[in-house]
């Protein structure tokens, strides 16, 4: 049966960057494997999409590249979160249970 | 230290553009190629697995501009350096047009003086709009 998949807000996929990069170092493609096993294969991103988020997270200082050799031997870039990335990180995490805390009470009201 | 690289990278950025803009190709042509070779490994053939990570991928040259543009864009807030552009050139007419005022009107410095404050005031009015 087909599963459906959500999409993603800008500042959503920027958040679940960071949260793929805090597990350790990887280059755009295993980001978006991360996120896709993190998210138990639920969250629908359009691969390419990945890459302006992640320039926009590096321009901010959130993360820092560098090239180095991947594991099939090809020079790719790397991504690694940045101290300033790790504090944004926990308090995007903070403000996301809070409106999805609300989002719920809202729901939930009769 | 951090606000220091992003300016080196900006400045680096507009000094070598096609650089810039190479890097982020491969860096992208990695990824189409990735996705490529895990299709293959589930079962397409090669041909099929390149069309199917191109269009999982998405608009790649669109992409790829977008990388480009962000690396060249400003390392730092432009808003505060805006709002101070605008309170001096607001200063500077409100003191254009108090010289203007005591200055006699029939003579040539006198008009030529009033048009640069018209002038300067039309700087504050454009820099005003542009903030909004």
């Amino acid at each position: 049966m087909a599963k459906s998949k959500a999409g993603l807000l800008q500042g959503t996929l920027d958040m679940l960057i960071l949260k793929a990069l805090s597990l350790g170092a990887l280059h755009g493609y295993g980001i978006g494997q991360r996120i896709a096993q993190i998210s138990g294969d639920e969250l629908k991103i359009e691969e390419g999409s990945l890459y302006p988020g992640l320039y926009r997270l590096e321009h901010r200082g959130w993360v820092q590249s560098e090239w180095d050799t991947s594991e099939n031997n090809q020079r790719a870039k790397f991504y690694k979160l940045t101290r300033a990335g790790r504090k944004q990180l926990t308090l995007e995490e903070r403000n996301w249970e809070r409106l999805a805390g609300a989002t719920m009470k809202a729901l939930r009201a009769s | 230290m951090s606000r220091v690289k992003a300016t080196v990278d900006f400045i680096h950025a507009w000094q070598h553009a096609d650089e810039i803009a190479d890097e982020v190709e491969a860096e992208l042509r990695f990824h189409v190629q990735m996705r490529t070779q895990a299709n293959i490994a589930e079962g397409m053939t090669p041909d099929e697995a390149q069309l199917a990570a191109k269009q999982s991928f998405g608009d790649f040259d669109q992409i790829k501009m977008s990388c480009c543009e962000i690396k060249r864009g400003l390392p730092f807030n432009m808003k505060p350096i805006r709002m101070g552009l605008y309170i001096a050139i607001a200063c500077l007419a409100g003191g254009f047009a108090l010289v203007a005022v005591n200055l006699p009107h029939h003579n040539l410095f006198g008009v030529l003086w009033q048009l640069a404050a018209i002038a300067v005031l039309m700087c504050a009015f454009l820099v005003g709009r542009r903030k909004q």
